[in-house]
């Protein structure tokens, strides 16, 4: 209980900090912030193996994706501040607040969620085996649909009507 | 045919460095560092770096110098500073009291020594000037520009034989015409000294 | 041979064969295998026992004085890092000097032989030289990152030392899942590096920085996937283990690490050159090349900050290559059967040294690869023929893993390695150039 009262507001400023953050490159840095904390929040429910992975994966490629394509979009080094506008907070609001009621109302309310025990942990073993056996159509369906995704990632990079030449080759 | 498997001449270039981590050891070809302050590299018979003056026996009689200042006047940047020594009634005693070199101004260029009529003032090869006393520590006087003759033939051994011997073979000549001038005039003497007795004789 | 704790529970396979199908020891224990499994020890005072000195004395001593139990281990743990950062921040500052004589060598030249007998002190020199130089930050500079980002870079490369297997029983941390532990940490590296770039605020720092990240990134992939066949064939993610199963000689005295397997020999390869491009060392140190960028990411750093980013990068050189020489080369394994009473870190660091050595030879041979050049390597033949390990592994281990095996494998690894070889020469060969304007 006590590394979820330490973590979880510590996630919540994160979060807050990543939308409210004036610079994009801040927000970008507060939302890795925000996944490494989750990382963290993961290994201390003792679910290490989803932990290290949500820190490779989230903090180690996705937030640098993140920040890569802000490196690559901005032109020189121009101070960009995002404009707030207190019309958007109310927006906001509006889709935030019944969004968190309901999920609250149905955590303390509700009939069929059960607490996990604490101290029941899948090995990594288990999680193996359960991964690609019981589960493994959805594993090679979203295999298949990663490639897909590479490879129209790398049609729509090519230009169109042109095969890459080998600068070396001249 | 020899057949080139990609991928070789990677091993062929660490093949070389290796051969050089090892070989540095102990081939002296290879181990080119002169260890300086304990060695120095030897340096080239055209090596220039300042001017020095040169004597031939005695650092203040035989000093070649006889302040003429024409390398005062054709050193471009202007570092050379010559006062002519005069004695009590102001007679040029044709050597100099002062003669100093800036050598922070020096540029090296060899045109003292190039101009210099009476071979006094060569280009030295000498680069460990360095000091500690910025305002005075640069300026070379007399008693640090002055070397002897030996060092200089020490210093470039072709130059300095090419002056000897023609300095030699101007004081060989100056030696002939001052004999032949003196057997001249003793010639004339007694021609001088026959005719007189001769005249006498006749009276 | 020591009875390990892993022996007594592997005493149901009968041999190694069946290895990666026996169920690795004691699956239902916590995140981190507690101190008190290890009780097969050497005595105190043995040569094996070195490394763990520091910390039994200290938990003996604190024991001794009725501190709580909680409290010892903490310490104990607290007094293995820093044994772990001592040995390490040392030997980064030898090889600064190791480096700098062996490139002088190879160069024909003497390195550093000034300061001290042989250079020794030289380090130091450096220490004291980076400590007193002034500390400039640049106008434009995110000061609050600015000076976060070299803290990042050294952080996740101690945190990796923590990981690996220095002797038998002497990991500082022995996690179950050790090897994802490696690959996360070093994840963080490419962000600090980011950072680092974008935190400078001027344009070659962001340069640096992107090209950094792009290769970091790149070479990532078949790094993991090289190291994923090792998962495979020693069925377990925990750094010791796999250094355990790398036990025993075939053949009476070929040591049976995995780079003496078919697929291991390519596999070893791979992770070898990917590890260089990770640590951004020549020939892939574009992001820091002097030449080409001035330092690319650290442009704008000065004094201890750049002397941290130089700490960063050793260290992490220093633990990938204790990776590499865990995955690959059997970590503290002897090479030679009836070498038992050496003590087993004294073959870790040697093999170590081997690698870094390696390292240095490369460093001093080869040129620099341009960016693209080097993403082309990395996406069209590192990733394909990583890729092409993981059946080759799988094979090796269903056929017997004996020379049926090798029989098998090493054609089916060998001819694509031979075709792509042959295809990249021809493409990069290089022609006679013509000039415009020269040759008139």
């Amino acid at each position: 209980m006590i590394p979820l009262l330490i973590l979880a507001p510590l996630i919540l400023l994160a979060a807050i900090g990543a939308v409210w953050m004036a610079r994009p490159v801040h927000a970008a840095l507060m939302l890795a912030l925000t996944l490494a904390l989750v990382a963290v929040l993961y290994l201390a429910l003792g679910a290490e193996f989803i932990g290290l992975v949500q820190f490779a994966v989230y903090v180690g490629a996705v937030a640098v994706l993140i920040v890569f394509s802000l490196l690559i979009t901005r032109r020189g080094d121009e101070a960009e501040e995002i404009e707030r506008r207190p019309k958007s907070l109310i927006t906001g609001l509006l889709c935030t607040v019944p969004v968190l009621a309901v999920l609250a109302y149905s955590a303390i309310f509700g009939s069929n969620i059960k607490l996990i025990p604490w101290e029941a942990k899948l090995t990594i073993a288990e999680l193996g085996e359960t991964l690609f056996s019981s589960h493994a159509p959805a594993v090679l369906a979203l295999a298949v649909l990663l490639t897909a995704v590479m490879i129209g990632a790398a049609l729509f990079a090519r230009e169109p009507g042109k095969t890459p030449e080998d600068p070396a080759e001249k | 045919m020899k057949i080139k498997l990609p991928g070789l001449g990677l091993l062929e270039g660490l093949a070389v460095t290796g051969k050089n981590m090892v070989q540095s050891f102990y081939k002296k070809e290879r181990m080119t560092t002169v260890q300086y302050p304990e060695e120095r590299a030897p340096i080239s018979p055209n090596f220039r770096n300042f001017p020095f003056l040169v004597y031939d026996k005695d650092p203040q009689a035989g000093l070649r110098c006889t302040a003429c200042s024409i390398c005062e006047k054709e050193c471009p940047p202007q570092c050379i500073y010559i006062v002519l020594e005069r004695d009590e009634n102001g007679k040029s005693l044709k050597r100099p009291k002062v003669f100093d070199i800036d050598i922070s101004v020096c540029m090296n260029c060899g045109i003292c020594a190039e101009v210099c009529p009476f071979d006094s003032i060569y280009m030295d090869g000498e680069y460990e000037m360095s000091t500690d006393d910025r305002f005075g520590g640069l300026l070379l006087g007399l008693d640090r520009l002055s070397k002897s003759a030996e060092y200089h033939m020490k210093l470039r051994p072709e130059q300095a034989s090419e002056v000897m011997a023609r300095r030699k073979a101007d004081e060989e000549k100056k030696a002939a015409a001052a004999a032949a001038k003196a057997a001249k005039a003793k010639a004339d003497a007694e021609a001088k000294k026959a005719a007189e007795q001769e005249k006498g004789g006749e009276a | 041979m020591k009875k390990t704790f892993l022996d007594r529970h592997r005493a149901g396979c009968p041999d190694h064969v069946a290895r990666a199908s026996c169920p690795p020891p004691n699956q239902n224990q916590a995140f981190i295998l507690p101190l008190a499994a290890a009780t097969a020890e050497p005595s105190l005072f043995s040569p094996e026992f070195l490394p763990r000195l520091p910390q039994r004395l200290v938990e003996m001593i604190l024991t001794n004085f009725g501190v709580p139990d909680w409290l010892v281990t903490i310490a104990g743990f607290l007094v293995a890092a820093g044994t772990v950062v001592a040995v390490f921040l040392s030997a980064f500052a030898l090889l600064s000097l190791i480096e700098r004589k062996t490139l002088a060598r190879a160069q024909n030249r003497i390195g550093p032989n000034r300061a001290g007998w042989f250079g020794i002190l030289q380090p130091v020199a450096d220490g004291i030289k980076m400590l007193t130089k002034e500390d400039i930050v640049p106008a434009k500079a995110e000061k609050f990152l600015h000076l976060l980002a070299p803290i990042l870079i050294v952080v996740p490369a101690i945190l990796a030392l923590g990981v690996i297997p220095y002797g038998r029983e002497w990991t500082p941390v022995p996690l179950e899942l050790g090897l994802v532990f490696f690959f996360a940490v070093g994840s963080l590296t490419e962000l600090s590096v980011f950072m680092a770039g974008w935190a400078s605020g001027s344009k070659f720092p962001m340069l640096g920085a992107m090209r950094a990240i792009s290769q970091m990134v790149s070479y990532e992939l078949p790094l993991i996937i090289s190291a994923l066949g090792v998962i495979m064939v020693s069925g377990t993610l925990s750094l010791p283990h796999i250094v355990d199963l790398q036990g025993g000689f075939q053949l009476g005295f070929i040591p049976s690490w995995n780079i003496f397997t078919p697929w291991g020999l390519f596999a070893g390869l791979l992770f070898y050159i990917c590890s260089i491009a990770e640590a951004n060392r020549c020939p892939f140190d574009l992001p820091e090349g002097e030449s080409e960028i001035v330092a690319g990411h650290m442009t704008e750093y000065s004094g201890f900050k750049y002397a941290l980013f130089f700490m960063g990068e050793y260290l992490g050189l220093l633990a990938i290559a204790g990776l590499f020489v865990t995955l690959f080369l059997g970590g503290w394994q002897a090479p030679l059967p009836g070498l038992g009473f050496v003590p087993t870190w004294f073959w870790f660091f040697g093999k170590l040294a081997l690698v870094i050595f390696s390292y240095l030879w490369i460093r001093a041979t080869y040129p620099r690869v341009r960016i693209d050049q080097l993403m082309r390597f990395a996406w069209l033949c590192m990733i394909p023929m990583a890729l092409l390990t993981l059946p080759a592994a799988g094979i090796w281990h269903f056929t017997g893993r004996g020379l049926l095996s090798w029989v098998v494998v090493l054609p089916l690894m060998l001819v694509p390695w031979v075709i792509v070889a042959v295809i990249f020469n021809r493409r990069l060969a290089t022609t006679t150039r013509t000039y415009r304007f020269a040759d008139t």
